[in-house]
C-alpha cells in the first residue's frame, strides 16, 4: 500500500514543497527513510514509531519505505515527522486514503505535535487542500494560508478526525494572541539635539546612522527608539517579515509583525550569525531577520572586521545571497544599520581623562574599515547629557516625528524608490537637482578630495530628506548641503590620527 | 661645449646631481662663477681647486651626457623652483651661513618671508608622548603664527608638521634629504602631500634624488640654518637630532629641549642637554616667549589670519560660540542658541574655510 502525503522543507527563508511517499510491504519488517534526510529527518524514525504506538495505533511489522522526493534537495528538520506518521497510517490501512492532504510538525514521543521553525513558509509550500499544523504555528499560519489551515495538538487528533469521528479542532481565534507592546518613545530623550535630528534624518530616508560617544551617553536608548518612527510596515512588507522570523525559528508571540522589527546582535556573532548562512541549510541572518526595520550593532568596533565588511554588499543591495554547492538561497536585507561605538577603548575619546594612547585610539579607529563608513551617511558625537537637561521636561514625542518621516516617505515613493537613501543615478539628479552656489560647494568637496563619488551621491540623498524635512522644495540649497556634509562622518572617530 | 641649449637653471641641476658634489665643493665651484659659467668652465677643461683630475674627469662626462631641456621642462612642469648664491630670491640666511647652500631646490614659498621659524625635531624612534608633545607644540607655533621648519622623517619631525598642518595657521616647512620629489619615507606620501598643499618643502639635493646617508647631515644644518629657535623633543643617546643641536650652537641659535622620563630611551639626549643647561620647554608658550613674542602680537597674529570670506550670521555666531573652548554640535547648539540644522550648516562651512577644526567629537577655532 502506498500513501503520500504533501509536507515542505525549509531553504533559506522559502519553503521548498517536498512529497512524502510511505510504503507498506511485506517482507523482513524494517523502516528505511531515502531522499536526503538530514541527521534530525533520520530520527524521525523512532520518533515516529513512538508516537504512532502512543496513539493507541498498531506499529505495521512489515517492510516500510519512506521516500521524500524530489531526491535532489535536502531534507533538513524534524518537520517531516507528522507527514511520515500519517502515511505510515495511511499506508497500513489504519486511516483512510485521503488525497491532498498536507502536514508538518514535530512529533514527541507521547504522539504530541510540536512547532517547527518556518511554520509560515512551509504553510505557503505546500499546495495541498487541508493543510495540518502544530496548533502553536496555526494562529500565524492562518494569516497565510487561511481556510485550508487544521491546527494538530495531537496524532490522535488526526486520527480521530480523519477517521470521522471527531470535527476538526477548531483554529485558535485571533483575540488569543496579546497585542505586541507599544514601541520606546523618543520622548524619554532628554538633550541630545544633534542625535535627535539624526535619528529623524535616518528614519525619515532610510541613511544609515553611526553613534560614537562614552558608555552611558544614552547611544542605545537613542537606537532602540528608532523603529518607533519608521511607519508602520504595509501588508507586504508584514508578511516578509513575518516569514523570515517564522524561518529563523524566533517566536512569534503577537502573530504577524506590523512593527518593524529591531535586530541587536552581540558583537561577538559569526558571519554566518548577521549574514545567513551556517551548516545544513542556509539560515536567515540577523541582517535578514531585521529587514525592514532596524539593525543595531551595538560596540562596532568589537565586531570582528570581516563580519563588518560581509555586511557590505546586503547594505548595498538590500538582499543577502548565500550560496551553497546546492543551490543559491536569497534572503531580504533591507535594514536600517544604527551602529554605535565608544570613541576609543576607555570610552573617553581624547578628551581629558582618556587613558588611551594616540595609537591605541587610532588601532580602534582603524577597526571599521573605510568601505562601511562610506555606507555611513549620518554619524553624530553623543555626549552625556547635561543635568539640566536630564531633570528638564519632557522632550518631542515619538508620534509627532513619525508624522514628519512618513511625509517624506511619501515623497519618496512619489520619486518610485521606498526612500530617499535608494535614490541614484537619474531619479536622483531628477529629484534632487543642486542650486549653483550648493554645485559649487560640493565641487569644493570633490576638489579637495573630502568626498568620494559615493559620498557625493549619498550626500545629495541625504540634502534631499533634509529639505523634504524642512519645505519640501524641488532643488537642494546651500544650507541643506552644509547640514548633510556637517552629519557625514568627518574626522577620524576619537580625533586619532595615524 | 656641446651645441646644446643650457640654460642657467638646467646647470644648477647639472652641478647639484654631479658624483661626490657636497656643499662645500659646490660652493667653491659657484663663488666666483653662475651655474653656466660654472658648466662652461668644465666642458673647458677647468679643475676646481682640490679636486682630484680623474673625478673633474667624471664631472665633464656626465655633464655631457645631461639633458638640459628636460631638466628645465622637469622644472617647470612640476613647479619646482631653482635658486643658487647670487640670486636675490636664494635665502639670505644660507647664502651668509658658516657652511652656505650654494644651490637650493624648493616647493612653495620664499624662504626668506617665513619669520620667525622654530624647528622643531627629534629623535625618528620616538615614544607616543613625544610624539604627541610635537604634534602640540607644532600646532601651538603654527597657530600663534610661527613658522615650523622640520625635516618630514619618521617621528619627531612628521608629528610636529602634522601639528602644525593641523593648525591651519603658519605653513610649514620642511627641509628633506632627497629630492623635492622623492618622498621619504614612504609612510609620509600624505603628509607629504598635505604639506606641500599650503607649505614649502626644499632641499639641496637635485630632482630625482635618493637620499644617501651622508644628506641628513647636510641637510640638518639648514634647518638649523632657518630657525630661530631649535627645539629638540625627544632625542636618544647619540642621534641625528644632537647634529642639529651643533649645527644651531655654531650658528648662535637658542637651543630648547623637552624633558623626559629618566627610564625613557628616547629622551636621554634631550635629559642632556637640559643637564648641560639647555632651556627647558614646559609649554608651548615657553618657546614664543624665547621668541619674544608677547600675548598682544600673538593676538594680533592671530587676527591677521584669513576669516572666512563674508561668513553666514550663524556662522559667526556659531564661531564666537567656540571661543570658550572646544565644543561638540549639541554644546554649540546650547551655547549658540540656533538650532541644531543650523549649527550643523554654519560648522560645515566653517571647516570648509578653514575657520574651524574637526577633532572627531568637538570642533575648535582653529
Amino acid at each position: 500500500m502506498l500513501a503520500t502525503i504533501s509536507s515542505a522543507t525549509l531553504a533559506g527563508v522559502d519553503g521548498r514543497p517536498v512529497s512524502v511517499e510511505v510504503h507498506v510491504a511485506d517482507g523482513l519488517p524494517g523502516f528505511t527513510i531515502v531522499g536526503l534526510p538530514d541527521a534530525s529527518c533520520r530520527e524521525a524514525r523512532d520518533r515516529v514509531r513512538a508516537a504512532v504506538i502512543s496513539s493507541d495505533c498498531t506499529w505495521p511489522l512489515r517492510r516500510i519505505t519512506v521516500n521524500l522526493a524530489p531526491g535532489a534537495i535536502p531534507k533538513v528538520g524534524a518537520g517531516l515527522d507528522l507527514p511520515i506518521a500519517i502515511g505510515v497510517l495511511m499506508a497500513s490501512g489504519q486511516l483512510p486514503a485521503v488525497s491532498d492532504l498536507g502536514a508538518f510538525g514535530e512529533l514527541g514521543l507521547d504522539g504530541s505535535v510540536r512547532a517547527v521553525p518556518g511554520a509560515l513558509p512551509l504553510a505557503d509550500a505546500i499546495p495541498a487542500e487541508r493543510v495540518l499544523v502544530p496548533a502553536t504555528d496555526a494562529q500565524v499560519v492562518g494569516l497565510v494560508v487561511g481556510s485550508r489551515v487544521r491546527a494538530i495538538r495531537m496524532l490522535t487528533d488526526v486520527v480521530a478526525s480523519l477517521a470521522g469521528q471527531l470535527p476538526w479542532p477548531d483554529l485558535p481565534l485571533a483575540p488569543e494572541s496579546p497585542p505586541a507592546p507599544p514601541m520606546l518613545d523618543m520622548a524619554d530623550v532628554r538633550g541630545q539635539p544633534s542625535a535627535r535630528l539624526a535619528l529623524e534624518y535616518a528614519a525619515a530616508g532610510g541613511h544609515h546612522l553611526l553613534l560614537v560617544g562614552p558608555p552611558g551617553a544614552g547611544k542605545t536608548m537613542l537606537a532602540r527608539r528608532l523603529p518607533g518612527l519608521l511607519p508602520a510596515l504595509d501588508p507586504a512588507q508584514a508578511m516578509e517579515v513575518t516569514r523570515v522570523h517564522s524561518a529563523a525559528g524566533l517566536s512569534l508571540p503577537h502573530g504577524l509583525i506590523w512593527q518593524p522589527p529591531f535586530r541587536a546582535p552581540h558583537h561577538s556573532a559569526s558571519m554566518a550569525a548577521l549574514v545567513g548562512g551556517g551548516s545544513g541549510s542556509a539560515r536567515p541572518g540577523e541582517v535578514s531577520a531585521a529587514s525592514n526595520g532596524v539593525l543595531f550593532l551595538d560596540e562596532l568596533g568589537e565586531f570582528a572586521p570581516s563580519v563588518l565588511d560581509a555586511l557590505r554588499q546586503p547594505l548595498e543591495e538590500g538582499v543577502v545571497r548565500v550560496a551553497r554547492a546546492g543551490g543559491t538561497t536569497e534572503q531580504p536585507a533591507r535594514v536600517l544599520l544604527v551602529a554605535a561605538m565608544n570613541p576609543c577603548p576607555c570610552g573617553v575619546g581624547g578628551d581629558v581623562g582618556c587613558r588611551c594612547p594616540a595609537s591605541t585610539r587610532a588601532r580602534y579607529a582603524r577597526r571599521i574599515s573605510g568601505p562601511l563608513l562610506d555606507r555611513i551617511d549620518l554619524m553624530v558625537h553623543v555626549d552625556r547629557p547635561h543635568p539640566s537637561d536630564l531633570l528638564g521636561g519632557s522632550a518631542e514625542p515619538s508620534s509627532a516625528i513619525a508624522e514628519r518621516v512618513e511625509l517624506v516617505r511619501s515623497l519618496a515613493r512619489d520619486r518610485g524608490v521606498r526612500c530617499n537613501a535608494e535614490l541614484q543615478g537619474e531619479s536622483l539628479a531628477q529629484a534632487a537637482p543642486l542650486e549653483a552656489e550648493a554645485r559649487a560647494l560640493l565641487e569644493q568637496a570633490l576638489l579637495k578630495g573630502q568626498l568620494s563619488g559615493r559620498g557625493l551621491r549619498r550626500i545629495q540623498c541625504v540634502a534631499r530628506t533634509i529639505r523634504d524635512l524642512d519645505d519640501a522644495g524641488p532643488s537642494l540649497r546651500p544650507c541643506d548641503v552644509m547640514r548633510a556634509i556637517g552629519l557625514r562622518s568627518r574626522a577620524p572617530i576619537g580625533g586619532a590620527d595615524a | 661645449m656641446p651645441e646644446r641649449r643650457w640654460s642657467e637653471t638646467a646647470a644648477a641641476v647639472a652641478l647639484a646631481g654631479l658624483a661626490k658634489m657636497g656643499p662645500t665643493r659646490l660652493h667653491n665651484v659657484l663663488t666666483e662663477r653662475s651655474p653656466l659659467g660654472a658648466v662652461e668652465w668644465i666642458f673647458a677643461g677647468g679643475v676646481p681647486d682640490r679636486i682630484p683630475p680623474p673625478l673633474a674627469a667624471a664631472w665633464r662626462s656626465a655633464l655631457h651626457r645631461f639633458d638640459p631641456a628636460a631638466a628645465d621642462a622637469w622644472l617647470s612642469e612640476s613647479g619646482t623652483e631653482v635658486t643658487w648664491s647670487a640670486q636675490p630670491d636664494h635665502p639670505v640666511f644660507l647664502t651668509n651661513d658658516v657652511m652656505p647652500a650654494p644651490v637650493l631646490f624648493r616647493r612653495g614659498c620664499l624662504l626668506d618671508e617665513i619669520a620667525p621659524a622654530v624647528a622643531v625635531v627629534g629623535t625618528r624612534r620616538a615614544s607616543g608622548t613625544g610624539r604627541e608633545i610635537a604634534r602640540e607644540l607644532g600646532f601651538g607655533l603654527a597657530e600663534a603664527g610661527v613658522t615650523v621648519v622640520s625635516g618630514l622623517a619618521l617621528g619627531i619631525d612628521g608629528s610636529a608638521h602634522e601639528g602644525a598642518l593641523l593648525a591651519g595657521a603658519a605653513p610649514p616647512l620642511a627641509f628633506v634629504g632627497g629630492g623635492v620629489d622623492v618622498v621619504y619615507p614612504k609612510r609620509h606620501q600624505d603628509l607629504w602631500s598635505r604639506l606641500l598643499e599650503v607649505g614649502t618643502v626644499a632641499s639641496e639635493a637635485p630632482p630625482g634624488a635618493q637620499p644617501a646617508p651622508w644628506r641628513f647631515p647636510a641637510r640638518n644644518r639648514l634647518i638649523a640654518a632657518a630657525a630661530d629657535i631649535v627645539v629638540v623633543v625627544e632625542s636618544r643617546a647619540a642621534g641625528g637630532s644632537l647634529l642639529t643641536v651643533d649645527e644651531a650652537i655654531r650658528r648662535d641659535r637658542q637651543v630648547m629641549a623637552v624633558p623626559g622620563s629618566l627610564r625613557n630611551p628616547a629622551a636621554v639626549g634631550t635629559n642632556t642637554l637640559l643637564a648641560d643647561g639647555c632651556a627647558p620647554v614646559l609649554a608651548v608658550t615657553d618657546v614664543l616667549t624665547a621668541l619674544g613674542l608677547n600675548q598682544v602680537e600673538r593676538a594680533k597674529r592671530r587676527d591677521q589670519r584669513e576669516v572666512p570670506a563674508s561668513p553666514s550670521r550663524s556662522a559667526a555666531q556659531v564661531l564666537s560660540s567656540c571661543d570658550d573652548g572646544p565644543a561638540s554640535i549639541d554644546q554649540l547648539t546650547c551655547r549658540s542658541g540656533l538650532s541644531v540644522g543650523e549649527v550643523l550648516a554654519a560648522v560645515s562651512e566653517l571647516i570648509a574655510a578653514g575657520a574651524l577644526v574637526d577633532d572627531g567629537a568637538r570642533v575648535r577655532r582653529a
